[in-house]
């Protein structure tokens, strides 16, 4: 029963992939087309924030008085009227604000007058740092697990393993960030639970960070592993003596995860949502504590530096990951029918 | 034998809710045992009515303390002596609601725009596929945040922001899934006869989608029950003194260091909430991966 469900699956017939090996377009042609279409969508997304910043902020009346804050009297918002060119028509307005973006001028912050772009530049790196450990250390951490759940998912440890880890999966980051505080902060005193002060103070973000996503990637992962297993390729290899370990690690973990490509490019987005509340919850001076600072005291300007960044950076990470792939895995190469 | 039903997409072969579950209806009824059971706790626990008023001479109390008036407070009390295991359960129409309202936008503004998608050819599905892969890859609190810091806290412009922004992966979903169902014989038959668009997406083409939408819209409604704490927590989430499960945890995080069980009541209700709605999604995935199978031997 199972076997016929099996080879119901197209992208694996043995068939056809001799047939579609003819029509393998070039790589460089197809890294091309992907560059274009994800450029194309990182221009549309930054229209589309931009415009829906600048009409929210109009929306909800009076922009010079949000950007004056509560103690700006008349006289006040004349000048930030003028200054902002609040006073010219909404259509002008939106052509000077598109204008200034496409140089990538925000302006100035409107708490410290500091350059917004320059307070997002200075917080990109600690930010940064911390989601690639924290990526990594997913990495390292879910695909093992995720290939040992797979390769014998029957097995009763395997089974309470991946309760474990459905559990961990209904456990939002910021719950384990507390939890990690209380306990190895609080209790134990062994990390510093606040702001980066050395090599310590890294390790409960990055693991609250990676607690986010872990879980996901080990149930795909061992998903993919599960459904390699079951493949022909794998009963040729094992028909030819070749050992468990050999199948599992060399064959059926490398087809596995070239299958979780979709997933990486998803969870950068994800990870960079992460590392708002993780960056909130340790006081960590990164960009996701600045954005949300920024959202809570209606800065502006900052808060729009903040959000195009953001979005470049994911789109950056999800080209690049897209380009890797096509490299890695010839089956991407493939013209579609 | 391969023909595009509705559940033939790459589901996860591997599916863990075998744990003494395994179909629909025990997963549902996990969900509402723990409603019950947490229900009926408080009642039996809480004497008094006024508990949830709160007392500053109990403020901070520890789990299980017992007042000088005899009130149990089993999760123990807040900053401001409120029982915490009253509050969590005040909680529920706040979380569980704004979630709830938002996942239903999700799922319609979603389906529709997987439809238009799917339907049109040419511009218009140029546009929306363009759309959806831009706006997907945002990360969706950083939408969600700056939105709502300008649109303002409370229940509706909480809810309605969060339904307006999450539909992309649903859409890509339903797109992808109506663009096979478009191709049937039946759907054909019915365009041959001259039935109008609507009819044909909406009397033929979404009941095929209805168990795909029942899925996301169990494992949307998980996330976004975490997504609305999470903004909670940050602070801009629900009104400030609502008893919302993320208000409580970011009043907690305030006291982690005096009063630690402060978090244990609202952390363990967004669990065993995200849980369950992850199980029933995982059971109505099962459920139609079944009768897909039964309807192809």
């Amino acid at each position: 029963m199972t076997d016929i469900a099996d080879n119901n699956k197209p992208a694996s017939q043995p068939i056809e992939t001799e047939k579609n090996d003819a029509e393998t377009i070039p790589v460089a042609k197809q890294t091309a087309q992907t560059l274009t279409k994800r450029i194309l969508e990182l221009l549309f997304l930054l229209m589309f924030i931009s415009t829906l910043l600048f009409f929210l902020l109009r929306l909800t009346g009076d922009p010079a008085a949000v950007l004056a804050g509560e103690t700006g009297d008349q006289e006040q918002l004349e000048l930030i009227r003028k200054q902002y060119g609040l006073d010219k028509p909404l259509i002008v307005q939106y052509g000077v604000f598109l204008y200034k973006l496409v140089q990538l001028d925000f302006g100035s912050s409107l708490a410290n007058a500091q350059d917004a772009l320059g307070l997002v530049f200075e917080r990109l790196p600690t930010s940064f740092t911390l989601v690639i450990i924290a990526f990594t250390a997913n990495l390292i951490i879910s695909i093992p697990l995720g290939a040992w759940l797979g390769s014998r998912p029957d097995r009763t440890g395997r089974k309470l393993a991946a309760t474990a880890v459905f559990v961990a999966q209904g456990i939002p980051g910021y719950i384990t960030g507390l939890l990690l505080i209380q306990l190895f902060s609080v209790e134990l005193g062994w990390l510093p639970s606040i702001g980066n002060q050395g090599i310590l103070s890294w390790i409960m973000p990055a693991t609250t960070l990676a607690a986010f996503q872990a879980p996901q990637v080990v149930r795909v992962i061992s998903a993919n592993v599960a459904e390699a297993m079951r493949e022909d390729y794998i009963r040729t290899a094992r028909a030819n003596g070749a050992g468990f370990n050999t199948l599992l690690w060399r064959h059926a973990l490398k087809n596995a995860m070239l299958g979780a490509t979709a997933l990486i490019g998803a969870q950068v987005s994800f990870l960079v949502g992460g590392s708002i509340i993780t960056e909130v919850i340790f006081a960590w001076p990164g960009l996701g504590r600045l954005l949300v600072t920024s959202v809570q005291t209606l800065d502006f300007p900052v808060v729009q530096a903040a959000v195009f960044m953001i979005a470049i950076f994911v789109y950056f990470a999800i080209t690049l990951t897209d380009i890797v792939f096509l490299f890695i895995d010839p089956r991407l190469r493939r013209q579609r029918a | 034998m391969t023909t595009a039903t509705a559940t033939d997409k790459p589901a996860p072969a591997f599916r863990f809710n075998k744990i003494g579950t395994g179909s629909l209806q025990l997963d549902l009824g996990l969900l509402l045992f723990a409603i019950v059971v947490i229900a009926l706790l408080a009642q039996w626990v809480v004497l008094d009515e006024s508990a949830l008023d709160g007392n500053l001479r109990t403020r901070l109390k520890p789990m299980g303390y017992i007042s000088p008036d005899g009130v149990r407070h089993i999760f123990g009390t807040d900053q401001l002596g409120r029982d915490l295991l009253f509050r969590v359960l005040g909680g529920l129409p706040w979380s569980l609601g704004i979630s709830g309202v938002a996942v239903v936008c999700v799922a319609v503004i979603g389906t529709f725009i997987g439809l238009i998608g799917a339907w049109y050819t040419g511009v218009v599905r140029t546009i929306v596929l363009l759309g959806i892969a831009a706006m997907i890859a945002m990360p969706f609190l950083v939408l969600a945040l700056v939105v709502v810091a300008v649109v303002g806290r409370g229940f509706w412009p909480l809810s309605l922001t969060m339904g307006f922004i999450a539909w992309t992966a649903v859409s890509r979903v339903i797109y992808a899934e109506s663009r096979g169902l478009l191709t049937r014989e039946y759907v054909l038959a019915a365009r041959l006869f001259g039935v109008s668009k609507w009819s044909i997406l909406i009397f033929h083409v979404l009941p095929g989608l209805r168990p795909t939408i029942l899925v996301m819209a169990a494992f949307f409604f998980a996330v976004l029950l975490i997504i609305e704490s999470a903004l909670s927590f940050l602070g801009l989430g629900a009104p400030l003194n609502a008893p919302s499960w993320g208000n409580m945890l970011s009043d907690s995080r305030q006291y982690l260091t005096i009063a630690p069980w402060m978090m244990f009541a609202p952390a363990g209700a967004i669990v065993l909430a995200v849980i369950s709605l992850n199980l029933i999604g995982d059971g109505f995935a099962e459920l139609s991966r079944k009768r897909a199978r039964a309807v192809e031997v």
